[in-house]
């Protein structure tokens, strides 16, 4: 950049000469501001006979193709294999869990109370993973199932991982269980 | 505190997204001569920049909720009204870039060096360069944008944006010794 360039940008300010006619402006922004956007539209297409029995015909259409590709999807290799991998992931993550929950319920320096609040908290995990299986079941490509189990299963980890914190920090040193995640 | 430069009237802006009129005005108020000179060096007349600057405000107020200081929201705001007003020449095929001859120059423009000039001559000179010059000039100088952002304003390439920036410049140089 020459000096000719430098000079004008260090000094651009000073090409604002003009000044615009505020109220005019204005008056002209604030007028499309208020201006509501026009209601949309209710077309009631449902009084046209023409259209109710093509909707009719769509509805059809649709059971049968759900019917249909339930059907035909229930037997694919692909949703086979991928169920395969899901049941060898969960089990994983249900011994990791079970494991974790017996050190707790074993663990000597826990109070009773603390532990009961802990496994009330699982219980309740338990039962929405229940409800989410569930519902993997009917949906197996649903990625927004996928993801719900897998941060019931991180949530349960989390628990555990708090209370065993909560242990050691309370504990003598040597109290090392929550190292074994 | 929040120093950076993108969040400059923060308090205005949200007030704005709320749809608080008067903090609107205020905001309004704090811009509309930068954005109605910017309208103007790039359109030439003051109908034009109004219209423009008007649009750009109500667009700005309208859209404000997809701001997310990215950038300050005077150049958030600026980038409309240079957006409204070159897509307002284009519809009536005004150049934006000087395309008439750059077609036929096979050898690159070569960098100009020049001196300082003083900047009301440099202003008056601007005017007088023919439309294609003029935004490409206020674009780089003026606006401060680099070449790569020019090529996306412009919808052209960044070596496109320099040779034809050079050659705006040499002729603004010219136009200015005429003086």
């Amino acid at each position: 950049m020459d000096n000719f360039e430098k000079h004008i940008r260090e000094n651009a300010a000073q090409f604002d000469t003009q000044k615009a006619d505020r109220a005019k402006l204005w008056e002209n922004i604030s007028a499309a501001l208020e201006q509501e956007p026009p209601a949309p539209k209710v077309l009631p297409l449902w009084k046209r006979p023409m259209l109710r029995i093509a909707a009719s015909v769509v509805l059809l259409l649709g059971i049968a193709g759900f019917i249909g590709l339930s059907v035909l999807s229930s037997s694919t290799t692909e949703t086979q294999y991928v169920s395969k991998e899901l049941l060898d992931i969960d089990q994983h993550y249900r011994g990791l869990v079970a494991y974790q929950v017996q050190l707790v319920q074993n663990n000597p320096n826990l109070a009773p109370a603390d532990k009961e609040e802990f496994l009330s908290f699982m219980d309740e995990l338990d039962a929405e993973y229940e409800v989410l299986r569930e519902e993997m079941r009917n949906n197996l490509d649903n990625e927004r199932v996928l993801e719900a189990i897998v941060a019931n299963y991180k949530k349960r980890i989390e628990l555990i991982e708090n209370l065993l914190q909560q242990l050691n920090d309370a504990k003598q040193p040597d109290d090392e269980y929550g190292y074994t995640l | 505190m929040e120093t950076d430069i993108r969040f400059t009237h923060q308090t205005l802006v949200e007030q704005c997204k709320k749809g608080n009129s008067s903090a609107q005005y205020e905001l309004y108020g704090l811009y509309v001569d930068a954005m109605f000179n910017v309208g103007l060096r790039f359109l030439g007349n003051t109908e034009d920049a109004e219209d423009i600057v008007q649009d750009s405000f109500v667009d700005a107020f309208k859209k404000l909720h997809s701001f997310k200081y990215e950038s300050s929201f005077g150049a958030w705001l600026k980038r409309i009204v240079i957006n409204k007003s070159i897509n307002h020449l284009r519809a009536k095929r005004i150049a934006v870039v000087p395309i008439a001859d750059h077609e036929f120059h096979l050898a690159e423009a070569e960098p100009v060096e020049a001196e300082a000039v003083d900047v009301k001559k440099v202003q008056l000179g601007i005017t007088q360069l023919p439309d294609g010059y003029r935004q490409i000039i206020s674009l780089y100088l003026i606006e401060g944008y680099d070449h790569v952002e020019i090529g996306e304003i412009l919808g052209v390439s960044t070596s496109t944006s320099k040779s034809q920036y050079h050659r705006a410049k040499k002729k603004l140089l010219e136009i200015i010794a005429g003086l």
